[in-house]
């Protein structure tokens, strides 16, 4: 136990106050609710003996760049810059707090309003915030704002859309947040062909809100969605989940539209780390702004007339509105975006189309390779698709994952732990290293594996 | 004064990749018509060598526990250990994807259950969920679990939550995300939950009680069984929110005093580095009566067995695992295991021995605390006016609070001030006015990793500012970055993005 300056001092600091011992600073709390037995825990470590088994237990996982790995689902197997790791983790920067104090917290709020611009010229929006927890929880605080904003015009009272194909994890996540204030989710359908159904969409219009990912949860990218906010009309939210790698390529979708744009900000800054800590983006059209969730710094000046940054709109924040706020959130994921914006900053423009390149490149080979072994079918043939590409298998795919995994490879998510009916689908994740080695070896175990099961 | 985007690299020679698999053609093909961008990012152009410096100059341009005391109450700004830092780049987290198999990940999963089972034995509660990222979101998860708890019952009229007037705004934001009403209650005049006052609040529609022990004010609530009493005798339940938790361990704990549900701040009390606002991390604990609503799914272990491929070596085949009527997720994935990793090794250093942890951090404020408000004769004479107790109390937690409004009326000179002057001094702002119960209210939390001469030292300038000019502190601070920033105008005349591309 070495992080404790004044240990053997309390008797030094007690006398001071005038007291005897340690019992003397917990006399307030009642006899009947004392602890009297030790914690019931493990003895203490050295950081040397932590290390230790943090390693062997850690080092009991398969990571994913020790294999061939096709599994990604909303998270990236990405390559992150070196500085990135190296300057977030100055202690200036980690160690603090939320900035409260505008006068010692220029080097963040500054590099959060650089944050908010980068997100704001990727997504074509005015406004971003500083980041939500991640791209489900910006999703689901999207559709509370937009009921929010829209309640009132709205002829569908309290009604959202959302698409059909938007993966059950985040569903679930949009209906815990949706449900306190009574919104009635609608499906909004797609058509056998993977696109959103625009005829079926039309219902939507006069709701508070349509909620579709671009690209889908299969990745497929959808043209269809560039004439939803016509289709819709002005009093009703278009709210886009994104691939933010995605968008080096493919059309912003503020400038087809959109009022709000969520997505997983994970591929800039941060490997998948298990899930978390990642960040959701937010942003949206000027109409939005007063109603969006999360902390914003703004650009002003001090009393002397110098440049300066700080938090503002803070009045829709918990902290000041209470039970009236936009949202709860108080803690976000600062940090993390940081790590973002340093990894944004890095690739500048012309990366960014290269990084998005990369990964619809090897999307495009994977998908390629995979269609030529005899017995796999695309699920939807005629998709574009970024990232991601979903397959139909001759028969259970979750064992054909296995079967991949003893050999040594993971080869994608079995779909029918998504959805039922779809055991037979296999949704293959591709990223910037994916390597023609990798594609050889899933196109080898799958092959193998289907002439076994075929024989 | 520079910004990133006045770096003026030529396009595309800044950081370097390999080239895409295919040519420009065969991937402008995977685009489809009408969805190619028009027009790239107005994002920097920059090389390495420049965004080192930039990052660099910012960092010195932002205040962290490594750089001085930071005592911001109510936010246990404790050292960061640098190790937990260099764990967390392990390929065995960093390169981790949540859907692998669990065959793949017996040593993540061994950590979060160890972590399940630590949580549940400080707190005293039966099962524990990670997946909450921050406290905000514990408080929703736990508020959530209790709604579906009191439906299954039949008791879809329970729809007010009790929430005292020293809460933090989250507990009233969390609980009307739930749907719930926010009936407030006001404290007594000694800061202290008033017993009748909530008598009189609760009934047949009481869904919960939100409430933190030690209170905001750094005062423990004698009378905690008595509210839980009165909560549960109406069929209500009793909410612990843990941004306090790091002043009991191993004294008392939420169970003992009557709680059914609890959230834990990861980054408050077991040290993942705040990150200038984040990540947190939120896991929280239940009673078991509430344990198969916790969001899906659980880390759980069982005796290994022959069939199973090699795990970690303990003798347990750890699992993922959903509770039986589970509320679903409130994150995508299984939480911010980064925070857990981290404040796993922090939990390590310390383990059965967190009650010296929470023994010191007591001790420091209240020695904080006595130094500040019984100076020696010559510091008393020199100020203006000395700072009262928020509330009464003989000893306080692992904080406390000071009302200012003695050198107001003296001076003119506000608690706001006294901040920002402390900033000259090199130390972080106490958090200031709140909570609103207490007029001028200056929070101070030094924690268990300040030495006693970082606290003497603080005393000390603490009470030098007391004395000083009013007008020196009134237009504090002097020495900062930047001096006092007009947020008035920050709000008014929006400026929440760089020109850059939309000139």
């Amino acid at each position: 136990m070495d992080q404790l300056p004044n240990l053997g001092r309390e008797q030094e600091m007690l006398t001071i106050m005038g007291l005897n011992s340690i019992d003397d600073i917990f006399s307030n709390i009642p006899e009947h609710i004392r602890r009297s037995e030790p914690l019931p825990l493990r003895a203490p470590q050295t950081e040397e003996e932590i290390w230790h088994d943090a390693q062997r237990l850690l080092g009991a996982n398969i990571d994913l760049d020790s294999r061939p790995s096709f599994l990604s689902a909303g998270l990236a197997r990405n390559f992150v810059p070196t500085m990135v790791g190296a300057m977030a983790t100055r202690g200036e920067f980690l160690t603090s707090y939320t900035p409260y104090q505008p006068e010692v917290s220029q080097g963040m709020l500054q590099a959060m309003w650089e944050f908010q611009t980068m997100i704001s010229e990727l997504v074509g929006l005015p406004v971003a915030n500083v980041s939500m927890y991640d791209a489900s929880t910006a999703a689901a605080e999207a559709l509370t704002c937009a009921v929010r904003v829209n309640g009132r015009k709205a002829t569908q009272k309290g009604v959202v859309y959302v698409s059909q194909f938007v993966p059950p994890h985040r569903m679930q996540v949009i209906e815990n947040y949706l449900q306190g204030a009574k919104t009635e989710i609608r499906i909004l359908e797609h058509s056998m062909d993977g696109h959103l159904d625009l005829k079926a969409a039309a219902n939507a219009a006069g709701s508070c809100a349509v909620y579709v990912e671009q690209p889908n949860a299969f990745g497929e990218l959808d043209a269809g969605i560039s004439n939803l906010k016509s289709i819709v009309g002005e009093n009703t939210a278009v709210i886009v989940g994104v691939d933010v790698v995605s968008l080096g390529l493919v059309e912003a979708p503020g400038n087809y539209g959109a009022d709000i744009v969520v997505g997983e900000g994970q591929p800039f800054g941060i490997g998948p780390t298990f899930g978390g800590p990642i960040y959701g983006i937010f942003a949206c059209a000027k109409r939005y702004l007063r109603q969006m969730p999360g902390r914003i710094v703004g650009q002003t000046v001090d009393v002397d007339g110098k440049l300066a940054y700080t938090l503002t709109l803070s009045t829709r924040e918990q902290h000041i509105r209470r039970h009236r706020a936009t949202s709860n959130i108080c803690s976000n994921e600062t940090l993390i975006a940081l790590m973002g914006a340093m990894h944004m900053a890095l690739l500048g423009p012309e990366g960014l189309e290269k990084l998005a390149r990369r990964v619809a490149a090897s999307t495009e080979a994977t998908k390629q390779a995979v269609l030529s072994i005899e017995g796999v079918e695309l699920v939807d043939p005629k998709a574009a698709n970024f990232r991601e590409f979903a397959v139909i298998l001759p028969i259970d795919a979750a064992v054909a994952v296995s079967f991949a995994d003893a050999a040594g490879i993971n080869a994608g998510l079995a779909l029918g732990e998504w959805w039922d009916g779809m055991s037979r689908c296999l949704l293959i994740g591709c990223d910037e290293r994916t390597s023609q080695s990798d594609i050889e070896a899933l196109v080898s175990t799958l092959s193998q594996w289907i002439s076994e099961v075929s024989a | 004064m520079s910004d990133i985007f006045s770096f003026n690299g030529a396009s595309g020679a800044g950081w370097a990749q390999p080239d895409p698999m295919l040519n420009e053609s065969e991937v402008n093909a995977t685009i489809p018509d009408g969805l190619k961008r028009s027009k790239l990012p107005a994002w920097p152009n920059a090389s390495e060598p420049e965004l080192v410096r930039h990052y660099t100059w910012l960092s010195t341009r932002n205040f962290g526990i490594d750089t001085g005391f930071y005592p911001l109450g109510s936010c246990t700004m404790k050292h960061n250990p640098r190790i937990n830092e260099r764990i967390v780049n392990l390929p065995g987290i960093d390169r981790l994807h949540p859907l692998q198999p669990e065959h793949q990940i017996q040593g993540i999963l061994s950590i979060f259950y160890e972590m399940q089972e630590m949580l549940e034995i400080c707190s005293g509660m039966d099962q524990v969920t990670l997946q909450p990222v921050a406290g905000a979101q514990g408080e929703f998860t736990a508020m959530r679990c209790i709604q579906e708890y009191h439906r299954e019952n039949g008791e879809t009229h329970r729809d007010k939550v009790i929430i005292p007037d020293s809460a933090h705004g989250t507990n009233p934001a969390s609980a009307a995300m739930c749907g719930y009403q926010i009936v407030e209650i006001p404290s007594r005049d000694d800061g202290r939950i008033d017993l009748e006052a909530l008598q009189a609040a609760v009934g047949e529609d009481t869904a919960a009680m939100m409430i933190t022990n030690p209170s905001t004010l750094g005062v423990f609530e004698p009378e905690i069984t008595e509210a839980a009493e009165i909560v549960h005798s109406v069929g209500g339940q009793m909410y612990y929110d843990g941004a306090n938790f790091n002043a009991i361990i191993g004294k008392t704990d939420p169970g003992r005093m009557g709680f059914d549900a609890v959230h834990y701040n990861l980054h408050k009390t077991f040290s993942q580095p705040h990150g200038g606002g984040g990540p947190g991390s939120g896991p929280i604990g239940v009673k078991a009566h509430l344990a198969a609503y916790l969001p899906t799914p659980l880390a759980a272990r069982r005796d290994v067995s022959e069939s199973d491929p090699k795990g970690v070596g303990d003798g347990y085949w750890y699992t993922w695992e959903t509770p039986a009527k589970t509320i679903g997720k409130v994150q995508q994935w299984h939480g911010n295991a980064g925070a857990v990793v981290r404040s796993w090794a922090f939990y390590r250093r310390y383990g059965r021995e967190l009650e010296k942890m929470s023994e010191h951090a007591v001790l420091a404020a209240n020695y904080l605390r006595h130094i500040i408000i019984n100076p020696d004769k010559e510091t008393l004479d020199s100020v203006h006016a000395m700072p009262v107790n928020g509330v009464p109390a003989d000893v306080v937690m692992h904080e406390f609070t000071l009302s200012l409004s003695p050198l107001v009326e003296a001076v003119g000179v506000t608690g706001k001030d006294v901040a920002k002057r402390l900033l000259d001094y090199g130390v972080m702002s106490p958090t200031l006015y709140f909570p609103m119960i207490v007029p001028e209210c200056m929070m101070i939390e030094p924690t268990e990793t300040e030495s006693k001469e970082v606290l003497d030292k603080f005393a000390a300038d603490f009470l030098t500012i007391l004395g000083e000019d009013p007008d020196l502190v009134k237009t504090a601070p002097h020495t900062t970055d930047v001096r006092r920033v007009d947020e008035v105008s920050a709000a008014r005349n929006l400026i929440l993005r760089h020109p850059n591309g939309t000139e």
